[in-house]
């Protein structure tokens, strides 16, 4: 039986001051069990409950280049930035409402003020609650190693249950998201057991307005498939349309249809597939009017 | 009676501020120069045999000072006892075995236990404890482990263990009688009590060779079963109990604290053990499940006229308290109402799930559950409102119980407490969303407060009052959280006329306090408050008889306070409290009283028909709660609580409330969202992330009405509130989503899961 009580394994512990610092240990110890400690709050969990073994253990909350958050056209927010940091920002609650409605579903405040945006993101989890408002937002991930960089859609980084693209001498640096479309409507919604819970299902969606129409759209639903899924074929149903309740309603069921839920604790795939629809209608209604669109 | 100045009075208590700062020590917050860290090997498998069990490899790991296993343990299997002073015979003792000997019933059960230099020592070397098993197919329904040729979970010939009867009338023809009968089965899940503070401890040997143990435990009388399993005089044992982080009967049976004395006795060292939460969730007890088919009848005017219930319930892997919480939910079967036509039957069944035993309510939430069910049903079909069903059927007073045939002589508040609870619950609120359905629900019930009277129950005080007029008590009573501690210092305080300021209480020692009994039963008010007012009455007569002599008036015409023995007619007449000390001492007069309150005493009942006097005395309650479900989410919101209880007199109003607000609480989370899920018996909600209580951002406002009869037993009139205060409102929850939607839950959770599920069978 695991004991949550304390961390008994052993590892070598390491506090870099600069991103290169950092780098240069990632490369060093790829071929060992090295994991990154930003927040910790999943990381340290999973070493305890899992048994996830770590040789080296690699402490980013000093390096100030990965610690602020530039307002310039979008947002870029480093890897070491807290949740809490962000959920205080104008910026963030007011051009990214879906996001900031994400980090403030999360956990509680204690939590929020430990963990990172960019631990939320590498921990791959199908419930996570800022990765469908950032896939809403178009948000990409700098990715760092000695040998280089790349800038990759956050869309095409999580391939599994806590499994990403992120080879073993790389590192995330930063989350950079564009500025948003100026009609652009977005939102997003969670349920849980209680309020401070893992979602049965989370979603974001985005609606960009042209006059009547649906310039262009994002739905995206956590807890509902192995990775956050983008409901596509509902997307469809919307984009190019004059937006009316009925095609909202169609589109609710259409990605009620795309999710492919499971059976687990926290609820049953029959519920979920039920959830959704009511879900995807709901938050598209909410969406629709913040980007300005006519309320039935 | 001269007019009370501190009882009933709102007082903060002593324990509060320093809980609040975080400054107040519970029983792990203690550490002794050389302490060793324990801890326990826990079975894999629910059910296997033990081939064989290899200490070796631990025992030569650097720092590990002891390994133990079932042959190290002098006296490993005992009789779990309820710390009764009356033989009850046979039909409520079980099994008490503190290491697995041979074979293993859940996946949890003690196997080893390991003492360590470090905690990180003893984490690792737990590991390297060997053990072959051969698992076994075990049974983990309590249905079909009662049925002939079902895998035995003990050593014995079947796995009931226990059966309860109860009858009055003639069934058969109360049924004939009735013009509309209702029959249907209820279900109600494993729930963890979810304590802040773990099971936790520590232990040493002292200068006298007594071992001593610091632990949070409801029972510190444990100390004898400890005493026995090592072999030692009683004596040599001794319970230091802290205040508690919450027990809720989790804390009623042995925890930690045989483990901590075995491996102290053993490396003669201090020892510390602390469960994690997945050792509490995972490997002690939880409440009984319970599979309740009832049936009803009834005239058409809503009168009652036969009730019939079997009640099958889940005692997991060992007996601990099971037949008693499963003779307490047979006296309750058919709750507070007169029915002239009763059979109840109930088994209690042993299966290798986690073992089940005392969780707040003991027995009388879950067939409250069923009875308020079927009863809200029976109101909807006769198309009479949810109060008048109640009024028509429910106990008043001089009428008799319809299990058992006892009689209250005292007031009984219902339907008084009904009324109030539903009429303040007002019209129903407006919701404009048109997916979201408003409905509202009542419950009554009843719950006991005091021991079995067959147990011969008895509660010790001492009181001293010292020559500066401060005043120092002496109670074994454990403080769970609920403020125990501090009643008995408002009793003394209010009967010898000393601010709570001057008041200092030693609690909980098993050594030095007067054993009080348990912190359980909600016996503490009733039984400790009646010792400590014993005992400070006793004082107080002795102090007014010096001051009649010297002032020269009557016995008659004295009472005392605010540190002042008055004339009653002529209040500025007095003796300084402290002149009459001084005389007191000068005389050798005693000042100082060591008082036993016994409770009523009966014969132990015949199992198969209980009849007459089981339990002292009853609380009787409401709640009543409005809800909205959301009708495509399933999600329920509770938007109104209201509870209403007689709580005979409040002594301190503020944790009479607090235990009002706090057992609803309790209450909802059993009824929409606590589920210990044990499946194949492997539990799959071992931490809070799986396993879900409501917290203080999802509950509503709560609303207490205090009723104050002065109709107990206990101090003043008080009654016990402890327990019933949690044990009606889950089917006023279950009532109230019926009335929105119509559709009748009938097994615990009621989740949204559910409530969508039974929503669509419905229409389809």
């Amino acid at each position: 039986m695991h004991n949550t009580r304390f961390l008994t394994q052993e590892f070598e512990y390491f506090v870099p001051h600069t991103l290169s610092e950092a780098l240069d240990l990632l490369f060093t110890y790829q071929d060992k069990r090295t994991k990154i400690l930003a927040g910790g709050t999943d990381l340290l969990v999973k070493m305890k409950t899992l048994g996830i073994g770590v040789d080296y253990l690699i402490n980013i909350n000093e390096i100030s280049e990965i610690k602020n958050v530039e307002l310039d056209k979008g947002l870029k927010i480093g890897a070491a930035v807290k949740l809490s940091q962000l959920e205080k920002m104008k910026a963030v609650k007011e051009e990214y409402p879906a996001l900031y409605e994400g980090i403030t579903s999360m956990a509680a405040i204690a939590i929020r003020n430990m963990a990172t945006l960019v631990g939320n993101i590498c921990n791959a989890s199908p419930a996570g609650d800022t990765i469908p408002p950032l896939v809403v937002y178009g948000a990409k991930l700098r990715i760092v190693s000695k040998k280089g960089e790349r800038v990759i859609p956050l869309e095409d980084f999580i391939s599994g249950v806590g499994e990403t693209i992120l080879k073993r001498d790389e590192l995330v640096s930063q989350v950079i998201i564009p500025e948003p479309y100026k009609d652009l409507g977005s939102a997003f919604c969670k349920k849980g057991r209680v309020k401070a819970d893992i979602a049965k299902i989370n979603l974001a969606v985005g609606i960009e307005r042209d006059g009547d129409i649906c310039r262009d759209c994002r739905i995206v639903l956590g807890s509902v498939f192995s990775k956050t899924l983008r409901a596509y074929k509902s997307e469809e149903i919307l984009r190019g349309k004059v937006i009316k309740d009925d095609l909202i309603i169609s589109a609710a069921k259409r990605a009620a249809e795309e999710i492919k839920p499971i059976d687990d604790v926290r609820s049953t795939a029959e519920y979920r597939n039920e959830l959704a629809r009511v879900m995807v209608e709901d938050t598209l209604h909410i969406a629709w009017e913040r980007a300005g669109g006519k309320r039935w | 009676m001269s007019q009370l100045k501190i009882i009933g009075k709102p007082i903060s208590r002593d324990d509060a501020w320093a809980k609040a700062k975080g400054e107040l020590k519970y029983a792990d917050d203690f550490s002794l120069p050389g302490m060793l860290y324990g801890k326990v090997l826990h079975s894999k498998y629910p059910a296997a045999k033990i081939i064989s069990i290899n200490t070796e490899k631990a025992k030569q790991f650097s720092g590990v000072r002891a390994v133990l296993t079932a042959g190290d343990v002098p006296h490993n299997e005992t009789v779990t006892r309820f710390g009764q002073s009356s033989e009850v015979g046979k039909g409520f003792e079980g099994l008490y075995r503190v290491l697995a000997d041979k074979k293993v019933r859940f996946m949890g059960e003690a196997i080893a236990l390991l003492a360590a230099d470090t905690e990180e020592i003893a984490e690792e070397a737990i590991n390297l404890i060997e053990v072959e098993y051969e698992p076994l197919p075990g049974v983990f329904d309590p249905v079909e482990a009662m049925q002939p040729g079902a895998y035995l979970v003990g050593e014995v010939d079947s796995n009931i263990i226990a059966q309860f009867g109860c009858a009055q009338g003639d069934i058969e023809r109360g049924f004939k009688e009735a013009d509309i009968i209702i029959e249907d089965t209820y279900k109600v899940p494993f729930v963890d009590h979810a304590y802040l503070e773990t099971e936790s401890g520590i232990a040493w040997i002292d200068e006298n060779s007594v071992i001593n143990i610091r632990v949070g435990s409801q029972v510190i009388e444990h100390f004898r079963d400890v005493a026995d399993v090592l072999g030692l005089p009683h004596n040599r044992v001794r319970y230091r109990g802290t205040m508690m982080g919450g027990g809720f009967g989790g804390k009623e049976d042995i925890t930690v604290e045989t483990y901590l004395a075995l491996l102290t006795w053993k490396t003669k060292k201090p020892v510390r053990l602390v469960y994690s939460r997945e050792e509490s969730i995972l490997c002690h007890s939880k409440r009984h499940p319970f599979i309740m088919h009832y049936k009803v009848g009834a005239k058409k005017d809503g009168k009652l006229v036969a009730l019939e219930a079997e009640l099958i319930s889940d005692a997991g892997a060992y007996p601990y308290l099971s037949p008693w919480v499963n003779l307490y939910a047979t006296v309750n079967a058919a709750g507070p109402y007169c029915i002239p036509h009763i059979k109840v039957n109930t088994y209690c069944v042993l299966t290798n799930n986690t073992f089940t035993s005392a969780n707040r309510g003991f027995g009388a939430p879950q067939p409250n559950m069923a009875y308020e069910s079927i009863m809200d049903e029976l109101a909807h079909q006769l198309s009479i409102n949810p109060l008048e069903i109640r009024r028509i059927n429910c106990l008043t007073t001089g009428k008799a119980l319809s299990t058992t045939g006892q009689t209250f002589k005292t007031y009984v508040a219902l339907p008084e407490v009904a009324e109030k609870a539903w009429e303040a619950l007002g019209n129903p609120t407006r919701i404009k969303d048109k997916y979201k359905k408003v409905g509202q629900g009542l419950a009554i019930g009843l719950m006991s407060y005091g021991r079995m009277t067959f147990l011969h129950d008895s509660s010790r005080c001492y009181v001293r009052l010292e020559s500066d007029g401060s005043i120092l008590i002496r109670s074994g009573i454990p403080d769970l959280g609920g403020g125990q501690v501090s009643i008995l210092c408002q009793i003394v305080a209010e009967e010898l006329g000393v601010p709570m300021s001057k008041i200092n209480i030693y609690y909980s020692d098993t050594a030095l306090t007067p054993l009080a009994g348990t912190t359980t039963a909600t016996r503490q008010t009733y039984m400790s408050g009646n010792a400590a007012l014993k005992a400070a009455r006793e004082i107080k007569k002795r102090l007014i008889y010096k001051a009649a002599q010297m002032m020269n008036v009557h016995t008659d015409n004295l009472d005392i306070g605010e540190e002042k023995i008055i004339v009653k007619y002529k209040p500025s007449q007095y003796l300084p409290l402290i002149e009459a000390i001084k005389a007191c001492n000068a005389d050798g007069i005693e000042l100082f009283c060591e008082a036993q309150f016994n409770g009523p005493f009966t014969m132990t009942p015949d199992l198969s028909n209980i009849r007459g006097m089981i339990f002292p005395d009853f609380t009787f309650g409401a709640q009543a709660v409005e809800i909205a479900v959301d009708i495509e989410t399933g999600e329920v919101e509770v938007l109104k609580l209201v509870t209403c209880y007689d709580v005979g007199k409040a002594i301190n109003p503020l944790s009479v409330e607090g235990q009002m607000e706090g057992g609803s609480i309790y209450g909802l989370g059993y009824a929409l969202m606590e589920e210990v899920i044990i499946k194949d018996g492997v539990t799959l909600t071992p931490s809070f992330s799986e396993y879900i209580i409501p917290t203080s951002a999802d509950v509503p406002e709560a609303k207490a009405i205090l009723v104050e009869s002065g109709g107990g037993l206990g101090p003043y009139g008080a009654k016990g509130i402890g327990e019933p205060a949690c044990s009606i409102i889950a089917p006023a929850i279950l009532n109230a989503i019926y009335n929105a939607v119509g559709v009748r839950i009938k097994s615990l959770p009621a989740t949204p899961e559910k409530i969508i599920r039974t929503l669509k069978g419905q229409f389809n």
